[in-house]
C-alpha cells in the first residue's frame, strides 16, 4: 500500500517542480518523508490576500491517493473555510460518501484522479472566493458577509505578518 | 372473568385427578369460550401466531432468493444480469417500482439514474474503449505511471490493473462499500457491477467480502427481511408482511420481526426503543450516547459523528438521509458547503430546559415502573438457574416416575420464563400508558398476573422434593396452567385496546 503512496507522490513532486502552476510551491519537508509536504501558497492577485505567501502543511495518508491528505495552514489565517487551528475544510478534501440527492455535484471531492496541484489550486479560489454559507470559522464568515472592510483589514496585518512586516 | 373463576373452582374441588381427566372433563362440562382457553397449552407461545406467515432463510438461499429475483425481472427487461442487479438495488429490489419507473421514464434518463450506462448504447462506448486502450502505453490517473493496458467499466475513465485492484480492496474491506462502489474518477457516477467488480478485484478474500456485504445490504434493504439478532447466527427471516410479530429462527432465539428486539409483547417497539434507551439514561455509557449520538430523523437508527463535519448522511443502506448534524434538519437548505450550522434555534434551548425539569418529577413515576421491570428482568437470569435444579430434580424422580411423566417440570418452567417475559414488558407498556378506564382493568389483569406468576415460581423453587411428587404435580400443573391463563387474558386484552384504539400514550420528550 505505502509503496504506491508513494511512488505516486515521487510523481507529483517531479511534475510539480517540472511545472509549477503559478503562485504555488510544494514539496516533501524532507526527502525522507515522502508523507508530510509543506505547501507557499501566493495570496491571489485582486483579492485581499494579495501579497502574502502562506505556508502550509499536507500529511498524506498510507492509501494515498485513494484517502485525501489532510491540510493545515502554520500561519495565522482568518478566513470562513478555515478553522482557528488552521485546518482547511474545503469539498475537495472530503472523501467522497453517498450522495443520493446529488446536490453536492457542483462541489468537487476527492478521487483518486485528484492531486496536490489540483488540492492548491482548489486552496487559491477559496482564498479569492470564501464560501460564506456558515463557515468552519463562524465570526469569520460573518464578518465577511457584514463587514467587509473590517475582514479585508485583518488579512491585510495577516499578510504583513507572513511577511515578516510590522502590522 | 368467567373462565377464570371456573378454572380456579376445579383447583380446589378436585385436585387428584389426573392431567387426562382434568382436561377432558373440562371439554365437557366448560362453556365454549373457555375451551379455545384451554387448548392453549399445546400452542402456547402466542395464540395470533398461526396466521403470520415467516420463512427462516440461510444466507445460501437468501443469495438463490437474489437470483431468482434477479432472474425474474430479467424475463420480462432482459437486459445483462449485473445491470439488473444494479438497477434493483436502486429500487430497494422493489421490483413494482422498477418496472413502473422502467416503463414510464426514458432509459436514458432512468439508467443515469441508477447510475449504471445504458446497456442499449454500451456497443458504441465498448468500441472507442478498446481503440484507446490499444498497445500504446498510457498515463493511468492514480498511480500517474505508464501502463500497457487500462482498464474501465465503459464510461471513458480507465485505470491499471494494479489500481483497480487497489482501489476496490479499499472500498470494500476498509469503507463497507459494496453496492455503491462509483468509477474512481472525480464525479463520475457509474457504479462497479457485479461482474466487473469478481474480474477487477481479483482477490478471493477481497470477493467474499464484497458477496458478504452484498447480501447484508439487500437483507437490510428489504423491508420483508430481518437477519436474527442472535450471536453467530447467520440466518435472516423472510415475512409477508413487516408486522411486529414475534419470530422464532432455526437457532431458537425468539425476536419481534418489526424491531428486532427479544419478543417484547404487550408493549410496543416504540415504547421498548424508548424504554430501553431512557433506561440507560441512567449509566455513564447512556450520558456518552446523549453526548455523541442522535437518532437519524429518518429512520431512527442511532448515530455516533466520530468527525468535525456537521454534514451527516444516513449509513443505513435502506435511509441514506442527509441531515444537519445541529438542527436535524434536512441538509438540503444548508446548501453545498459542509460547516456548522447557524439556524439553530434559541426555542429549541427553551424547550429543552423545560423538559429537563418535567424529567427530574417524573423521575419517580419511572422508578416505579422501572424497579418493577428490572425485578422481573433479575427473576428472569435467575430462573435459568432454576431450570438447572428443575433438571437435577427430574433426574432424581426418574428413579420412581417415568421419563414422559417429569417433563411437566421443565415445561412449567417454561411457562414461568414467559410469564416473566410478558410481566416485564408489560411494564414498559403500562409506563407510556395514559390514565383511562382500561388502564385499570390493564392493571388488574397485571397484578392477578404477577400473583400468579410469583405463586407458580414459588412453588417451583421451594416445594419440590422426591418424596410429596405425587401432589405437587397437580398443583404445578394447577399453577402453570392457570399463570398461562392469566397471561393469555392480558394479552389479549391489550390487543383488544390496540384494534379498538383504547390506549393513549403518552409522548415523553427525551432529555
Amino acid at each position: 500500500m505505502a509503496g504506491s503512496a508513494l511512488r505516486r507522490l515521487m510523481a507529483e513532486y517531479k511534475q510539480l517542480t517540472l511545472d509549477p502552476p503559478e503562485g504555488i510551491v510544494a514539496g516533501p519537508i524532507s526527502e525522507d518523508n515522502f508523507f508530510e509536504w509543506e505547501a507557499l501558497i501566493a495570496g491571489p492577485e485582486g483579492t485581499c490576500f494579495e501579497g502574502g505567501v502562506f505556508p502550509a502543511r499536507l500529511i498524506f495518508p498510507t492509501d494515498y491517493p485513494l484517502s485525501p491528505p489532510k491540510m493545515k495552514f502554520t500561519c495565522d489565517m482568518f478566513h470562513p473555510n478555515i478553522f482557528a487551528d488552521g485546518r482547511v475544510c474545503i469539498s475537495i478534501l472530503h472523501a467522497p460518501g453517498d450522495d443520493p440527492m446529488g446536490y453536492e455535484l457542483s462541489a468537487e471531492r476527492w478521487s483518486p484522479v485528484q492531486s496536490v496541484e489540483k488540492i492548491l489550486l482548489s486552496v487559491v479560489s477559496m482564498l479569492a472566493e470564501p464560501n460564506d454559507e456558515s463557515g468552519a470559522n463562524v465570526d469569520a464568515a460573518i464578518m465577511w458577509r457584514e463587514q467587509r472592510d473590517e475582514f479585508n483589514a485583518i488579512a491585510r496585518r495577516l499578510v504583513r505578518k507572513t511577511l515578516g512586516l510590522p502590522a | 372473568m368467567n373462565s377464570e373463576m371456573e378454572f380456579s373452582d376445579e383447583d380446589h374441588g378436585d385436585s387428584h385427578r389426573s392431567l387426562l381427566t382434568h382436561m377432558s372433563c373440562e371439554n365437557d362440562s366448560d362453556s365454549e369460550d373457555t375451551c379455545t382457553e384451554i387448548l392453549l397449552p399445546e400452542n402456547s407461545n402466542s395464540p395470533e401466531t398461526e396466521d403470520f406467515v415467516y420463512k427462516v432463510l440461510s444466507v445460501d438461499q437468501i443469495v438463490q432468493h437474489q437470483r431468482n429475483i434477479i432472474d425474474e425481472v430479467n424475463n420480462v427487461l432482459n437486459l445483462p444480469p449485473q445491470v439488473t442487479r444494479i438497477i434493483l438495488n436502486h429500487f430497494k429490489w422493489d421490483k413494482e417500482s422498477l418496472f413502473e419507473n422502467y416503463f414510464e421514464s426514458n432509459p436514458k434518463d432512468f439508467f443515469q439514474r441508477a447510475h449504471v450506462l445504458n446497456p442499449f448504447e454500451k456497443k458504441i462506448e465498448r468500441e472507442s474503449a478498446a481503440s484507446t486502450s490499444c498497445a500504446i502505453p498510457q498515463l493511468c490517473g492514480i498511480c500517474f505511471c505508464s501502463c500497457d493496458e487500462l482498464i474501465g467499466l465503459g464510461c471513458g475513465h480507465n485505470f491499471c490493473a494494479a489500481c483497480w485492484k487497489q482501489y476496490l480492496a479499499n472500498k470494500t474491506c476498509s469503507e463497507g462499500l459494496a453496492n455503491t462502489i462509483k468509477c474512481p474518477a472525480a464525479n463520475c457516477e457509474i457504479l462497479v457491477d457485479y461482474i466487473s467488480f469478481l474480474k477487477l478485484a481479483d482477490d478471493s478474500e477481497v470477493v467474499e467480502r464484497y458477496q458478504q456485504l452484498i447480501t447484508n445490504t439487500f437483507v437490510e434493504c428489504n423491508m420483508l427481511m430481518r437477519w436474527c439478532p442472535a450471536p453467530n447466527c447467520s440466518h435472516a427471516v423472510k415475512a409477508v408482511c413487516a408486522e411486529p410479530r414475534a419470530v422464532l429462527c432455526k437457532c431458537g432465539h425468539e425476536f419481534c420481526f418489526a424491531c428486532g428486539e427479544n419478543w417484547h409483547e404487550p408493549a410496543s417497539c416504540s415504547s421498548l426503543k424508548k424504554w430501553v434507551k431512557k433506561c440507560l439514561e441512567d449509566s455513564e455509557t447512556s450520558n456518552w450516547i446523549a453526548q455523541n449520538t442522535k437518532e437519524c430523523p429518518k429512520c431512527n437508527v442511532t448515530i455516533e459523528k466520530d468527525g468535525g463535519c456537521n454534514h451527516m448522511v444516513c449509513k443505513n443502506p435502506s435511509c441514506r438521509y442527509d441531515f444537519c448534524w445541529v438542527c436535524l434538519g434536512s441538509w438540503e437548505p444548508h446548501g453545498s458547503s459542509w460547516y456548522s450550522c447557524n439556524r439553530f434555534d434559541e426555542e429549541e434551548a427553551k424547550q429543552a430546559r423545560l423538559a429537563q425539569q418535567k424529567y427530574r418529577s417524573s423521575m419517580a413515576r419511572y422508578l416505579h415502573y422501572y424497579n418493577r421491570y428490572s425485578n422481573h428482568m433479575q427473576s428472569l437470569k435467575m430462573e435459568n438457574k432454576l431450570y438447572s435444579n428443575i433438571q437435577a430434580k427430574m433426574d432424581d424422580m426418574q428413579e420412581e416416575m417415568s421419563w414422559i411423566e417429569v417433563q411437566f417440570l421443565r415445561d412449567a418452567v417454561d411457562v414461568l420464563c414467559q410469564c416473566r417475559t410478558t410481566l416485564m414488558y408489560s411494564y414498559v407498556f403500562a409506563f407510556y400508558l395514559m390514565n383511562n378506564n382500561q388502564k385499570i382493568i390493564f392493571e388488574d389483569n397485571q397484578k392477578d398476573m404477577e400473583m400468579a406468576t410469583e405463586k407458580l415460581s414459588e412453588c417451583l423453587e421451594r416445594e419440590i422434593t422426591v418424596k410429596n411428587i405425587y401432589e405437587v404435580k397437580q398443583k404445578v400443573l394447577d399453577l402453570s396452567h392457570y399463570c398461562q391463563k392469566r397471561r393469555h387474558v392480558l394479552l389479549c386484552h391489550v390487543r383488544e385496546g390496540y384494534e379498538n384504539d383504547w390506549w393513549e400514550f403518552k409522548e415523553e420528550t427525551t432529555t
